[in-house]
């Protein structure tokens, strides 16, 4: 009863923040509905996927301040699975998921433990290399298909079991269930005890560890949350697509794009994901779709993006919420 | 096989001598300011562009173009400490992180729109296309005579940082940034020459490698994680330690792609790096 009350306790919010609330959800509850644009839509699903990629980051990344860069190898382990059980074995998606995230909390763990030895770079670069081993070993094993990736078969009839369906609608609002189960889960985890315990090491790892504080195991807990909130956007990623391979989804710049999601929004903040993928994601694609189709401006899309990442992290290290947080201090 | 494992053992040594110089200019600028460069591999990729072009454009032979190479990592490296590099050290890691993925991005994305996608190579040059042979080894010059330059700016290097006076300020600022400045030793001008002396050296080895490689814009990646696990094995901020770590990751790249596969080649380095941070996070040589 207790945890039930605090996932949909918001009390602690501003009061801009709960008239935002409901209208952000009553928003993406009825966008599907406001426009035919499949561009549209696909925009929207791609942003609620980053904002549940980057909400996952944000209990290791933000909350514990330890920057993960290899969340792609646990969107590839999610997105494979349920690939590879439709391929194989016919499973249905929902046997196949819950599966897919078992595994990914189990890499997670298995890494994780040796890992959380290293603190600040030596931990970021180190997952990318991990991250790096896992994306090799996909695009050579013939098993899982090499560089060729899978693709996923086709049903003749739209299906629930296997999640495929015609109209983007249904894949928009099974994601929309995703990402408020992630939202909700988030509000309880940041007045959880692993969150304070985060915190604690985050600010000050010595002081944590001598109050008593388990560091090793508070991270890898933290860590396999991540893991789960990848994996689950990962099998999503699979069933929308019906296509994958090792490039698309195991790769260091997806890795990246995640951090960078949580970070430019603002890392350890509630909010800090959402914004970041809904500055990050309209940005890439509309650009892309702008100044992508024009040959002789190859690659400024990238460039503006870039840049706006360097004066973020120049001007205001705390990420988009930092200004927020500067502009009601000066009220 | 006799053949074969000497074939392996030189081109691993001097394929070793080059990553060692690449990694050298990552180990400088984070002994000296604990700051992990992750634009480091388009520091490189932009030097191959400068050396390309340069041999290209005044038709210049290859091995002239390294104090251009040198040149425009030089400044590449200054301008990128004074416009934004400075600027994040004020901020938690997180932002340095931030700051340096950012850099990576626009110089990738720049060089893409400047140079265009394709892929480019250098066709003369006297070292170019020339083999002989040293017993049954068949031994390429642009590899041997590059291996040996590479041996050369390394020891440069060196020398400049153990035995000239601005070296030793460096080694002070690296050591405690407060104390020196407390010597009198300017370190925010320090700071900057890491970055620009960190960029100068893997320009020249950029201007190096283009006259065995291609160059294209997004070839950075995989030497700025190649330049990550040589640092890492050595020890981060040790200047012997990225050498010896750089010959290792040669001779391993080289064994194992031709004795086992050359696909995973990458997968082994990337492997043996977690392994040995796991064990021993200080690297080989590590002080930091």
């Amino acid at each position: 009863m207790e945890v039930i009350k605090d996932i949909f306790d918001f009390k602690d919010f501003s009061r801009i923040e709960k008239v935002i609330l409901p209208l952000f959800f009553i928003f993406l509850l009825i966008f599907p509905w406001t426009t035919r644009s499949s561009f549209a839509k696909a925009v929207m699903i791609n942003f609620m996927l980053y904002s549940i990629f980057a909400m996952g980051w944000n209990s290791i990344g933000g909350h514990g301040g330890q920057v993960a860069l290899g969340n792609a190898q646990y969107v590839g382990i999610g997105a494979y699975t349920v690939a590879l059980f439709m391929v194989w074995w016919n499973m249905p998606y929902w046997f196949s998921m819950p599966v897919g995230v078992i595994i990914a909390i189990g890499w997670s763990l298995m890494i994780g433990y040796p890992l959380f030895r290293l603190r600040g770079h030596y931990f970021a670069i180190a997952t990318i290399a991990v991250s790096l081993v896992l994306q090799d070993i996909f695009l050579n094993w013939e098993l899982v298909g090499e560089a060729r990736g899978i693709c996923l078969p086709f049903k003749e009839t739209p299906n629930f079991l296997y999640m495929e369906f015609t109209s983007e609608n249904y894949y928009y609002y099974f994601l929309f269930a995703i990402f408020a189960a992630g939202f909700l889960y988030m509000n309880w985890f940041r007045k959880s005890k692993l969150a304070y315990q985060l915190k604690a090491l985050k600010a000050n790892e010595d002081a944590a560890d001598s109050l008593g504080v388990d560091i090793r195991w508070a991270k890898t807990k933290a860590y396999a949350i991540t893991a789960t909130f990848a994996a689950v956007g990962g099998s999503f990623y699979a069933v929308y697509h019906m296509y994958i391979d090792p490039y698309a989804i195991m790769c260091l710049d997806l890795s990246i794009l995640i951090a960078l999601t949580a970070m430019l929004g603002g890392a350890g903040s509630f909010w800090g994901p959402i914004i970041g993928a809904a500055i990050l994601v309209p940005l890439d694609r509309y650009l892309g779709a702008w100044l992508g189709g024009i040959r002789v401006l190859l690659g400024v899309d990238f460039m503006i993006y870039a840049f706006m990442i360097m004066v973020i992290a120049a001007v205001e290290p705390r990420g988009i919420w930092g200004l927020v947080l500067r502009a009601r201090k000066r009220r | 096989m006799g053949v074969l494992v000497s074939q392996a053992l030189v081109s691993g040594i001097l394929m070793g001598l080059v990553f060692s110089l690449i990694a050298l200019g990552l180990t400088i600028i984070f002994g000296v300011m604990n700051i992990v460069n992750f634009a480091h591999g388009e520091f490189l990729m932009i030097g191959m562009y400068a050396a390309y072009w340069s041999a290209v454009i005044l038709s210049m032979e290859p091995l002239l173009t390294l104090p251009i190479a040198a040149a425009v990592g030089f400044a590449l490296g200054i301008a990128s400490y004074y416009l934004l590099v400075r600027h994040l050290l004020r901020g938690p890691m997180i932002a340095q992180l931030l700051g340096t993925f950012g850099l990576m991005l626009f110089l990738r994305y720049l060089a893409l729109f400047i140079f265009g996608p394709n892929f480019k190579t250098l066709s003369k040059g006297i070292l170019i296309g020339k083999t002989s042979m040293m017993g049954p080894v068949v031994i390429d010059w642009s590899k041997f005579f590059i291996g040996l330059l590479s041996l050369a700016g390394f020891l440069l290097v060196y020398w400049l940082i153990s035995y000239t006076k601005t070296g030793k300020a460096l080694l002070a600022t690296s050591i405690d940034a407060e104390a020196a400045s407390y010597m009198g030793i300017k370190t925010e001008w320090m700071n900057g020459l890491a970055w620009g002396l960190g960029g100068a050296t893997v320009g020249i080895a950029g201007a190096l490698l283009t006259n065995f490689y291609y160059v294209y814009p997004t070839i950075g990646m995989l030497f700025c994680m190649l330049a990550f696990a040589t640092v890492a094995l050595g020890g981060f901020g040790s200047i012997k330690g990225a050498f010896l770590a750089g010959l290792i990751i040669g001779l391993i790249e080289t064994f194992f792609g031709q004795f086992v596969s050359s696909e995973l080649k990458f997968a082994v380095i990337y492997a043996l790096y977690f392994i040995v941070v796991a064990l021993r996070p200080e690297g080989m040589f590590g002080w930091k």
